[in-house]
């Protein structure tokens, strides 16, 4: 091993012990699950050097749905959201198994749909691993590559290590084994990401802002006020904390031009 | 006997897609989920933004009665399927444990009716209605007719959402439009089946976005600003997502004057 490589490996390595212990703290606080989802995907895109990571969990018609991306572009979560048909996340939740493909040509074959989407954005190869809480399968987390080939076992290691830590955020009560109250924690989850996805439309349309913009202002704004994303996220669609409030927070904290 | 989940999804998405929208479609779904679930009478109520909850749609005379029963005495599991935006499931009502509604849980057995499950139906992440299921025996529901039910009560969006939107054409007049105009170029997006709309097609981030956008763009709630949406995408023959994706894009600009609204090109 090279100076160099050590040197990332140390850093990379610090970027773990981060994590986790960012995550970890959060877990002890009041949290807000889509806000630690978030920066969950983050992490993974970041410490897995993958392009994106997003993460979908299932209903109780065991339909998928988008819940936290690396990105928060609209296309970009169009890509996840596609896979409620078809796709390696679905085969994922489906069997339970982690589902890898290494390069287009394999991806072409096996999700045509999909795989045509990925292609437009550069994506290469992906990852799905199983979200899983005991017996109970809850979803599944895609990790998309603009390089082909498959990621090394340390690096799938560390991938569902941080997906534990998902699963345990999401189904936050430790009684909680049946599986109608997971169902109800699942619901939880999803219902935020409709009224965090609505509070964005309300922050887009008002300061004329692209969808990414709008999560950041809204999101600054939960932080720096101490408020959890899905409150203010709510107060936002129910019109009781006016939009133009966020967006001078945004344009003080530099997020927005002034 | 079970009937498979895909199996009870067609045959509740055929029943809502062969009447008429608003109250029709609503009746038609009531009476598929008798015929499915193995209960005695089935309601729609529907409530709107947290104002008086009544009866929209029935299988029968019975069970319109039933569910009226609970806004008459302004208690009843669908109220609190409502209020709680959970489901609520009552095997036995008259149970010796059961005290949750006592004026309500009589006139029941008086009708002759001893079990009653409750299911929210929800639109943008808000409760609009419960849909409730009536059986004259006790006993609970099956994990498959649960699994049904859940799935009725997102066909029962539909219905419910026709009902917020002025000026939704009715069926045959939508076969004969083809508004193009803002029809988005998107990759992913297959045209519509002719005269064909899947209110499963609601449920996407785009549409959440849009929904975002409409609400302060037209200044409503959220339910109806997704009732907007999907009354643009049914009048111009686009899919939701379609329509959704033109309003984020700022190809498209709905008008706040409802009286623009549903015709072809606007």
């Amino acid at each position: 091993m090279g100076p160099d490589e050590k040197d990332l490996g140390q850093q990379r390595e610090q970027g773990v012990i981060k994590a986790f212990v960012h995550l970890s703290n959060e877990l002890v606080d009041d949290y807000d699950i889509i806000d630690t989802l978030t920066t969950l995907t983050a992490s993974c895109a970041e410490l897995l050097d993958v392009a994106s990571a997003g993460l979908l969990l299932a209903d109780e018609s065991s339909v998928l749905h988008l819940v936290a991306s690396s990105s928060e572009r609209t296309r970009e979560l169009e890509l996840l959201q596609l896979q409620r048909e078809e796709g390696p996340c679905l085969d994922c939740y489906r069997s339970g198994e982690i589902v890898v493909s290494a390069g287009l040509p394999d991806m072409k074959k096996r999700w045509p749909v999909f795989s045509r989407s990925a292609e437009i954005r550069g994506f290469e190869s992906v990852h799905a691993l199983p979200m899983r809480l005991r017996e109970h399968a809850l979803g599944a987390i895609g990790l998309f590559s603009e390089g082909v080939g498959h990621l090394g076992a340390a690096d799938l290691a560390l991938a569902q290590a941080l997906v534990h830590v998902a699963c345990v955020a999401i189904v936050n009560n430790k009684t909680a084994s049946d599986r109608a109250t997971i169902n109800i924690q699942l619901q939880h989850a999803l219902n935020s990401r409709v009224v965090l996805e609505q509070a964005k439309g309300v922050i887009a349309a008002s300061g004329e802002l692209e969808m990414d913009v709008a999560f950041a202002v809204l999101r600054r704004y939960a932080r720096d006020h101490g408020l959890r994303l899905s409150e203010v996220a709510a107060e936002v669609v129910g019109r009781g904390l006016p939009v133009d409030v966020l967006l001078r927070h945004g344009r003080s904290a530099a997020i927005l031009p002034s | 006997m079970t009937v498979s989940l895909e199996a009870m999804r067609s045959e509740l998405s055929a029943a809502v897609g062969s009447a008429e929208p608003g109250l029709a479609a609503a009746n038609k779904l009531c009476a598929a989920c008798v015929g499915l679930f193995g209960v005695d009478g089935a309601a729609v109520s529907t409530v709107y933004e947290g104002a008086a909850q009544w009866t929209f749609g029935s299988s029968s005379e019975s069970s319109r009665r039933l569910d009226e029963y609970q806004f008459t005495f302004g208690e009843g599991p669908c109220i609190d399927a409502v209020t709680s935006g959970r489901a609520v499931l009552v095997p036995d009502i008259d149970a010796p444990h059961e005290r949750r509604w006592p004026v309500f849980a009589e006139a029941m057995l008086d009708d002759g009716f001893r079990s009653v499950f409750a299911l929210p139906i929800v639109v943008a992440a808000r409760c609009v209605g419960a849909l409730d299921l009536f059986r004259a025996d006790p006993g609970p529901l099956r994990d498959d007719e649960f699994a049904g039910a859940v799935l009725a009560a997102e066909f029962a969006e539909g219905p419910l959402l026709d009902l917020l939107a002025p000026g939704v054409l009715d069926r045959n007049d939508r076969r004969h439009l083809n508004g193009r105009d803002d029809r988005s170029s998107d990759e992913f997006q297959e045209p519509l089946d002719q005269g064909r709309f899947d209110d499963m097609d609601l449920k996407r981030v785009e549409i959440y976005q849009a929904t975002g956008m409409l609400i302060h763009q037209l200044d409503v709630d959220p339910a109806q600003a997704v009732a907007r949406l999907r009354a643009h995408a049914m009048a111009t023959n686009q899919s939701a997502s379609q329509v959704a994706f033109a309003i984020i894009e700022r190809r498209l600009v709905l008008e706040r004057d409802d009286r623009n609204f549903g015709g072809s090109g606007t």
